[in-house]
């Protein structure tokens, strides 16, 4: 089964950080659809539908986004997949440019987050885990000690993701966080989920990402000639029941999540140039690029201590400065990765340019299922 | 059945014997939906990662230990705070074993229980 690549007209963002409560949900998703309408040279009345992933943003926010954007009366429907919803919002559009449905689509991932959740996320209420006292810090802290004892990991190797991932974020106008972040103050930083410390958590932050997707007809409509970045194929599987006393970092929904990208896109994965990855914690970063099989078992870390997934290194992983520098509104992420997806393959992202940027790859995974590997995981195949 | 000691009841297949908690309707290895049988939990378990939380929702009291808590005889790995050890003492492979906690009250003033695991051959802290 092969659908059609979906050609990404133009992106936009708002800065991702804390905004005070007049900055809506709906003002900031509509910022960043307005950016993106720009960015492609298009107007209101050349788009056919709104696709919009958010968690926090209550029934339907995307029909709010709409009338507030000026594409009211149109199709609009909304994604929740925790913190692959944006991903997830792009892999619907994706599929209905396939189809023939529509020709020009909008995609926006959007949360506000900072005015109702505080002191990090967690399962359903309804999801034994919440029940039982665990928080995602929980289960990424469970992950790291696990990971050192297994493969001789450091905990310095480990807190190297948020120094790299920050460096990188000097160069992202978007970022939530632009300032470069010495190891010494990751490993001094307040204990979160021992032994993971403030800063190997990702923000709560509010936010907003669009994305203009095309068919070939819909390029046309808009009048754009030139290539422009494509969207080759967008994988989702979700996590399955755990049998039995394995790895507890086996991460295997990393690799379906993998063998759907390379299936639907038919790129494999030593052509991947760069990857923006889910780093909503340090440990995360390691264990799911190992898991989708770019980086050797258990020598992520060590990858990231010795600068192989920095910029300029055998395979940079985050050049936007991840979920731990940009902030993590949760349901604008997906969207986010692919905003930094399109600049690197433009060759337009500036000082955090990857050089020759050709094939490009976003991950996501989103919350957690009691008894399972995962929540829901999207990976994102781009082409220039 | 009785509750002392407390057991957890998971779900084993009676095709590939394999067994999952919490109980499911399904073998989650075989996909069987036919044949599943209550089975009793063994309360010994170890610890296979752990963490101290420091930090959670305003709702939660902190700091506690929640761990993986590995149940050898049955194979089956569970989610769990982890009690009678002080934090800075929990390492990788503590015994612990089963035990019944208050949870919360339902609508008719009942209380309801949930499960945990206390540390074994350590000195009790609380």
């Amino acid at each position: 089964m092969s659908l059609a690549p979906a050609h990404v007209a133009g992106v936009g963002m708002v800065r991702f950080g804390k905004y005070p409560l007049d900055v809506t949900l709906e003002r900031m998703a509509a910022g960043a659809a307005r950016a993106a309408l720009s960015d492609a040279g298009a107007d209101l009345t050349q788009v056919d539908g709104l696709y919009v992933g958010h968690v926090f943003g209550g029934p339907v926010a995307g029909q709010r986004v709409a009338a507030q954007l000026g594409l009211d009366g149109k199709p609009v429907s909304n994604h929740e997949n925790y913190c692959a919803s944006g991903a997830t919002a792009l892999r619907e559009a994706w599929v209905a440019l396939a189809a023939g449905l529509h020709d020009v689509v909008l995609v926006i991932g959007v949360e506000k987050m900072t005015d109702r959740v505080s002191g990090g996320v967690r399962p359903d209420p309804g999801d034994l885990d919440a029940a039982v006292g665990y928080v995602m810090a929980a289960g990424h802290a469970m992950s790291a000690r696990r990971y050192m004892a297994d493969h001789g990991a450091t905990r310095e190797q480990i807190a190297a993701v948020a120094v790299k991932n920050h460096a990188h974020s000097v160069h992202n106008p978007f970022a939530q966080y632009q300032v470069p972040i010495p190891l010494e103050q990751v490993l001094g930083a307040r204990p979160i989920a021992e032994p993971l410390g403030l800063l190997d958590c990702s923000p709560i932050s509010d936010g907003a990402a669009a994305v203009l997707l095309c068919s070939d007809a819909g390029l046309r409509r808009l009048g754009v000639t030139g290539p422009v970045p494509r969207v080759l194929g967008v994988g989702l599987v979700s996590g399955a029941v755990q049998t039995g006393l394995g790895d507890l970092n086996a991460e295997d929904v990393s690799r379906r999540a993998g063998e759907e990208a390379w299936k639907l896109s038919g790129v494999g994965p030593d052509e991947v140039d760069l990857v923006e990855m889910h780093d909503c914690f340090t440990i995360a970063e390691i264990v799911r690029t190992e898991g989708l099989g770019l980086v050797p078992r258990g020598q992520g870390a060590a990858w990231a201590a010795d600068g192989h997934t920095a910029l300029g290194g055998r395979l940079p992983v985050n050049p936007s400065g991840g979920l731990l520098s940009r902030g993590h509104p949760v349901g604008a992420t997906g969207a986010a990765q692919v905003c930094e997806l399109t600049w690197q393959l433009r060759g337009t992202a500036g000082g955090r340019q990857v050089d020759g940027a050709r094939t490009a790859l976003a991950y996501c995974k989103g919350g957690t299922v009691n008894g399972t590997d995962g929540g829901s995981v999207t990976t994102v195949v781009m082409t220039r | 059945m009785s509750l002392e000691p407390p057991r957890l009841l998971a779900s084993r297949c009676g095709a590939c014997a394999t067994t999952t908690f919490p109980p499911r309707e399904f073998c989650p290895a075989c996909r069987a939906v036919d044949g599943l049988e209550r089975a009793e939990l063994d309360t010994r378990g170890r610890v296979h990662s752990f963490t101290v939380v420091r930090q959670a929702p305003p709702d939660v009291e902190v700091p506690y230990v929640l761990a993986w808590v590995d149940l050898p005889v049955d194979r089956v790995r569970l989610m769990a705070t982890v009690v009678g050890v002080e934090p800075e003492a929990v390492e990788l492979d503590l015994p612990v074993e089963l035990e019944l906690t208050p949870f919360a009250t339902d609508a008719d003033g009942a209380e309801l229980v949930g499960f945990r695991f206390r540390a074994t051959g350590t000195e009790v802290a609380s």
